[in-house]
């Protein structure tokens, strides 16, 4: 039964809701972009205004600012303006598809007045990156101040007594094994049957031939040949047992080795090694670069994740519980998301003469930006290039294994400022290049960071210098430098990631710092790899000890029943063959 | 809020649609509670309530009913949504194909609390239009004239929504 007065007030309802789309569909549209921009990059997004032509496919966005989820005063970027060119197909399943994107006043790196960061908002991949920077270990550059506390070294947090005790229980079932597997033979009775039947072989030579001697005589030489060959058996257990415990020995120095690391990070003993300098004085700069690339390939996984299975993330923000959205993805259907191509200008500092040069426009393409790499079939790539700016990047989400790669190189352009960590010196390269290469395959990892300046400027904070007792020695031995060097490369797993920096001052300063503090510092070295030893070797001599015995003594025990076999054999064998020899004997 | 809660019970109950009227309005309504709100499957239960013969205030009253009922029972709508969307490899294919089709993905039936509580409504509905309809028949043949004579009823029936109400009485 239908209620033909209502079709009158619900027409003039929805009538109401066009109305209102007309109003607010372009707030409506800033408020979600700014929403789920934030939500996906941890970092505010704000949107100045969008204008929404769905009728001609069009939106435009204007005075984008998105904040740096690395720096709390600096936007990641500032755009003027942002033209899409929508396909209207796929909006009806709820699908964004943008044939072309114009993006006009790219600004990087830009002031902004408020924090913009969004704390754990990224759905974790901050904190992922956080820890994978936590992983890379970098030196400090510091003394040890006061006297020594040796007393702070953990004795649990060593690996050598662990790995002592481990090695002293694989001795023992080892010994174990081994003697039971000699008792197992009896090799000594094996060699008095053959004595004596030796014996009576010798004492039946001249005689009438008598050939149960003779058939005895061969299964005596048959069981001696047999317990040879299971003693040869056990002597190439023997053997690899010998190379496990001999492993285990150099595993026990291993141990010991990274305990005295271990011990010298405790006590704050800087490594007069110029490699371990290098990383003190860029290692930190270089791990925030690495991190921030792992942060974007990171992101790029988790809103671009490969295959066709479908996928959940968090429901839209609502009074009630948010829930899930899966996303159902076809092969030959349109992606959630997908960017054919874009044009993007945008500015960079200029290569002009001083700080204050006018920033220069370049432009950059991207293509095939999509939510569903696999559906797409191709992978995601970024390019840029002007004088002296050339940066790549390319998202291989569509097979199963996604690969990341990117690279970056400026040349001529006004490097940003460093600073040495925990130290009072400051350095501005000034005009110099920088690259930087970054590939994600898998959980492997290698990145390449490299700065190269000619006109580095440095500067002292002289009222940091007081608490910095390096601070003196190092500004004395790099501000006469007018270049600077540096490489940083990293290797490895996401899990397992291993850092290495070089610079032209490594050798400068450790050289300065060795021929300052040299002699306390190795005294100081000396006295905790002491203390590391007078713990560790209470567990690790025993161990050690009885992994040489044991592979001493029982392949020495081996060897001498391996002579009394060889030898009783030998004479049975001789014996037989004395009386075979004799004329008229046919054996059987 | 409380007054109109009150006013369309009432209402409701005392409209002169008959049972069966009142009860697909209070089962109508508590799709509208049961579901997160501003979706698409709404606006046709919506339609539906205002369209069909069915009591206005029947479905105020199911859906004031169920709001808080749906808050409460979203993490079960969630956890039923999860089942049937990603634990349920025999209807991805279902899925799928709904997904990729025009207009369907606005209704957000891919969303776990949605398609979880659209699920229980839809199963909810004939009990509930059952369970009502004998509930206002009762209601009638009891305490309905009391009610009625009481100076709270007399009050809420003089109020303003009354006349709005009567536009769409059954």
């Amino acid at each position: 039964m239908i209620r033909w007065k209502a079709v009158g007030p619900l027409a003039c309802f929805a009538a109401l809701g066009l109305v209102a789309w007309w109003l607010f569909a372009d707030r409506i549209a800033r408020r979600t972009l700014e929403t789920v921009g934030s939500a996906a990059l941890g970092a505010k997004v704000e949107i100045r205004d969008v204008e929404l032509r769905l009728a001609r496919g069009r939106v435009a966005i204007r005075g984008l600012t998105v904040a740096s989820p690395f720096e709390a005063l600096e936007n990641l970027l500032q755009a003027d303006e942002l033209v899409a060119d929508l396909a209207l197909a796929p909006l009806l399943e709820k699908k964004v598809v943008i044939d072309r994107l114009a993006a006009k006043g790219l600004r990087f790196g830009t002031p902004r007045a408020t924090d913009g960061r969004i704390p754990g908002s990224s759905s974790g991949l901050m904190d992922r990156a956080k820890d994978f920077a936590g992983r890379l270990p970098v030196p400090a550059l510091q003394l040890a101040t006061g006297k020594i506390d040796i007393a702070r070294l953990d004795p649990a947090r060593l690996e050598t007594p662990a790995a002592a005790r481990a090695l002293g229980a694989r001795v023992d079932s080892v010994r174990q094994a081994w003697d039971e597997g000699l008792a197992g033979l009896d090799v000594s009775a094996t060699v008095d049957s053959g004595v004596q039947m030796a014996e009576r072989l010798r004492r039946a030579k001249g005689g009438p031939p008598d050939l149960k001697l003779l058939g005895d005589a061969r299964r005596t030489l048959d069981r001696v040949k047999q317990t040879g060959t299971r003693l040869t058996a056990l002597e190439r257990t023997v053997r690899t047992g010998t190379t496990l415990l001999e492993t285990g020995v150099a595993g026990l120095e291993d141990a010991k080795r990274r305990d005295y690391a271990l011990g010298q990070t405790l006590l704050q003993l800087p490594s007069l090694d110029a490699a371990d300098i290098g990383a003190a004085l860029f290692g930190r700069a270089a791990v925030e670069r690495f991190q921030r690339a792992l942060y974007w390939a990171e992101l790029g996984r988790r809103y671009m994740p490969p295959g066709l299975l479908p996928k959940a993330e968090a429901g839209p923000r609502r009074a009630r519980r948010a829930g899930s959205t899966v996303r159902f993805p076809r092969a030959g259907a349109y992606p959630a998301f997908l960017l054919r191509s874009g044009e993007l200008s945008f500015q960079l500092a200029g290569a002009g003469a001083g700080d204050r040069a006018e920033p220069r426009a370049y432009a950059a393409q991207v293509a095939g930006l999509t939510s569903d790499p696999a559906l797409y079939g191709r992978p995601a790539t970024l390019s840029a290039s002007a004088p002296g700016v050339r940066a790549a990047a390319l998202l291989d989400h569509v097979h199963a294994t996604p690969r990341d790669t990117a690279a970056a190189s400026l040349a001529g352009l006004t490097l940003p400022e460093l600073t040495l960590p925990q130290l009072p010196v400051r350095l501005a390269p000034g005009r110099g290049s920088a690259t930087l290469s970054f590939a994600l395959a898998g959980d492997s990892i290698r990145a390449r960071w490299s700065l190269r300046a000619d006109g580095v400027r440095w500067a002292r904070d002289t009222a940091q210098a007081a608490t910095a007792p390096l601070g003196d020695v190092v500004w004395r031995a790099v501000s006469g430098i007018p270049s600077l060097e540096v490489s940083a490369g990293l290797a490895g797993t996401l899990a397992r990631p291993r850092l290495t920096v070089s610079s032209n001052l490594d050798r400068v300063v450790a050289e300065r710092i060795r021929a300052l503090v040299g002699d306390e510092v190795v005294a100081a070295e000396r006295k905790m790899r002491g203390r590391v030893d007078s713990i560790v070797e209470r567990e690790a001599r025993p161990a050690r000890a009885a992994a040489r015995s044991v592979t001493a003594d029982v392949p020495r025990r081996l060897a001498a029943e391996r002579a009394r076999l060889d030898g009783v054999r030998r004479t049975l064998e001789q014996r037989l063959k004395d009386l075979t020899r004799l004329p008229g004997i046919r054996l059987p | 809020m409380l007054l109109k809660l009150l006013q369309s019970f009432f209402k409701a109950l005392h409209s002169e649609g008959a049972p069966g009227q009142v009860a697909a309005g209070i089962a109508l309504g508590s799709i509208l509670g049961l579901t997160p709100l501003l979706n698409l499957h709404n606006g046709v239960v919506f339609a539906l309530i205002v369209l069909l013969d069915v009591s206005f205030p029947g479905a105020l009253l199911g859906w004031a009913l169920f709001v808080p009922v749906g808050c409460l029972l979203d993490p079960a709508f969630d956890w039923l949504g999860q089942r049937l969307l990603l634990d349920t490899p025999a209807l991805t294919p279902l899925w799928t194909g709904l997904y990729n089709t025009p207009v369907v993905p606005l209704t957000n039936f891919n969303n776990t609390v949605v398609l979880g509580s659209l699920v229980c409504a839809l199963a909810l509905w004939p009990p509930l239009f059952v369970a009502s309809r004998w509930g206002v028949a009762r209601y009638r043949a009891t305490v309905a004239e009391r009610v009625r004579s009481s100076r709270l009823y007399r009050a809420l029936a003089a109020s303003k929504l009354y006349a709005a109400y009567r536009l769409f009485r059954p």
